[in-house]
């Protein structure tokens, strides 16, 4: 019986089932609303689970350079981690695996996708991915940082002296102390963590890891058919996880008990932080190259999420 | 149940990977053009890939010239079936003015199986969506017959 | 540092109405003089062949299949091979040849992008022969006389 609730958990809700629809929903929503931005009919709702359909029935061709099992294995391992994740975010107070696993675990696993485009790109055997996992991997180093101080503000913020971990711990003192967005100190750390969001997700202006026209996709470039389909499929969910994130981290504590109408708001919420963060963002912005990324994420982001920290110490 | 979902799908979510072999740049421009907020090409689920192997409709314009008649080749041996060449304009039909010329190698039926064409000189925008519209229903076809087999 | 430009635009056009034409369910008309497809009236024609010398892609041909009462005459307009730059139908001397409007020329077929027209022309009627008498001499007033 317990095996069976965990395997629903794992695959159902809040697992792969679940995250890949409101992914693939997100997904949907963000390319709509970046046409009509742009004064264009944009394409149906459903598009990015036609595109998954579709590559599920193309040819899957391994060029003869490649590294095969590498090649074949890498986007598996990257849907396996991120429906792990997945499965650790609590969903407004119902947490699937009681809370097992704190906010240092989810940072790990979430490194672990843009390592699979890594080594799914140096498996290709191609200069273009070898130059996009490059890029893709400072990419990574930008904003690992202010990620990872974000976090320590809000456990910070959200424990009693010391700093906690604990996801279920944030969520119970929001549910004390109303959302944690409300905390003028936590103002910095929001903003910064809502600019991390696009850059994780690989999308304008900071995904010059998948340069479309300079590098022909960078890391994808010899992908085709099922491979790509899971690909495509991890950076829809990676976009359902991060927004759940912020929702869980800043704007947690109310909601009904309810699980089904909770995991239809948090659908919403995500819908609604996406388009403040990346839809609009994407509308309006051209892509930035390499140097500046770094530069800005390390001067301007890290320093907004540390001033949060110290004022965090200071006054909580 | 999944092979009815993949094969409308497929109809519906056609990604274009554009050669210009040896061309004018003049059809390069109105293929560009379908894809603004004027002609919106999007709207059907059309989107420019970066790599052949992402492609499900290559465009293919211009004359075949002797400088780019490999690589031609070899690029279209990179996109992955099913898969529908669409040749744009009327230079890969029949090399237009340039016929006879001592770098221009000959229409593209000489190289590849020509599915759809599109002629005009430079073909108007709508007459492009409408030619990429029959060739997403092609597709359809070819993969309902490849699924078959 | 990075500026954000158009953000109150991008705001403000998710609520207006998109300006994208909704090709395929609303057809819309080309311009006029617009250059389109070749409408050949054969009926007109006079078989002088200067648009095929005018043609500059050579997407004229022409055939011929003698007969006993004249010449039937085909011409073909290979629309897969044309500039679309009316230099045929500004030189017809009979205006046989009319560029119309139609833009949507799409084939999977390639006999669909040949526009043809055929016609008889007829063999000149002959005039008719000299008789073999000689015509009268005319009257000349005699000088000397």
């Amino acid at each position: 019986m317990d095996i069976l609730m965990k395997a629903l958990y794992l695959l159902i809700f809040p697992g792969l089932l679940y995250c890949s629809v409101a992914g693939l929903l997100l997904a949907g929503i963000d390319r709509k609303v970046v046409a009509r931005m742009q004064k264009r009919i944009g394409p149906p709702l459903l598009q990015p689970a036609y595109d998954f359909f579709k590559l599920l029935g193309k040819e899957t061709i391994v060029p003869a350079a490649a590294a095969r099992r590498t090649f074949l294995a890498a986007p598996v391992i990257g849907l396996v981690s991120l429906v792990v994740t997945a499965v650790l975010v609590p969903v407004f107070g119902f947490s699937a695996f009681g809370g097992v696993a704190d906010v240092v675990v989810i940072l790990y696993l979430l490194t672990i996708p843009a390592v699979a485009i890594i080594m799914g790109g140096a498996a290709s055997g191609s200069p273009y991915a070898g130059v996009g996992i490059s890029r893709e991997m400072v990419t990574m180093m930008a904003y690992e940082l202010p990620l990872v101080i974000v976090l320590l503000a809000v456990g910070k913020a959200a424990g009693d002296g010391g700093v906690t971990f604990s996801l279920s711990k944030i969520v119970e003192y929001q549910q004390a102390n109303g959302p944690l967005i409300t905390h003028w100190t936590m103002w910095p750390a929001a903003l910064a963590m809502l600019l991390v969001i696009p850059a994780e997700i690989g999308s304008h202006p900071f995904d010059v890891a998948e340069a479309e026209t300079e590098i022909c996709e960078g890391a994808l470039v010899e992908y085709s058919g099922a491979p790509l389909a899971l690909f495509k499929l991890s950076s829809a969910i990676k976009l359902y996880i991060m927004t759940a994130l912020f929702s869980c981290l800043f704007l947690s504590g109310w909601g009904t008990g309810i699980v089904a109408v909770d995991a239809l708001i948090l659908v919403a919420v995500c819908a609604v932080i996406m388009l403040i963060c990346v839809s609009l963002v994407r509308a309006v912005c051209a892509r930035l190259k390499v140097e500046i990324l770094f530069r800005f994420y390390w001067r301007v982001v890290a320093v907004l999420a540390a001033i949060s920290l110290i004022l965090a110490w200071l006054v909580g | 149940m999944f092979k009815k979902l993949i094969d409308n799908s497929t109809a519906k979510s056609p990604w274009i990977y554009h050669i210009n072999a040896g061309s004018c740049n003049g059809c390069d421009i109105e293929l560009v053009a379908v894809l603004t907020p004027r002609y919106d090409a999007e709207r059907f689920g059309f989107k420019l890939a970066g790599t052949p192997r992402h492609a499900d409709i290559v465009v293919v314009s211009g004359p075949v010239t002797s400088q780019s008649k490999e690589r031609l080749i070899r690029t279209l041996e990179q996109v992955p079936e099913p898969r529908v060449i669409v040749s744009l304009g009327s230079c890969p039909r029949s090399c237009n003015v340039f016929k006879g010329s001592y770098s221009v190698e000959g229409p593209l039926d000489k190289f590849c199986h020509v599915d759809i064409s599109v002629a005009g000189c430079a073909p108007k925008p709508e007459a492009i969506v409408l030619g990429l519209a029959q060739a997403a229903q092609l597709l359809k076809q070819k993969r309902e017959e490849a699924a078959q087999k | 540092m990075i500026r954000f430009p158009y953000v109150r635009e991008a705001l403000t056009q998710v609520f207006s109405k998109p300006s994208t034409e909704k090709y395929p369910f609303v057809k819309k008309e080309a311009p006029e003089n617009y250059r389109g497809r070749i409408k050949f009236h054969p009926d007109r024609c006079i078989n002088c062949g200067m648009c095929i010398r005018v043609c500059s892609p050579g997407a004229i041909v022409r055939t011929v299949e003698k007969q006993e009462d004249g010449d039937l005459v085909t011409m073909e307009f290979h629309m897969d091979s044309c500039t679309f730059c009316q230099m045929c139908a500004d030189f017809c001397t009979k205006n046989s040849i009319e560029l119309t409007k139609d833009y949507e020329m799409v084939a999977s077929d390639p006999k669909d992008l040949i526009e043809s027209g055929t016609f008889l022309k007829k063999k000149p009627v002959p005039k008719k022969p000299i008789s073999d008498e000689l015509p009268p001499a005319p009257k000349v007033d005699d000088p000397e006389m």
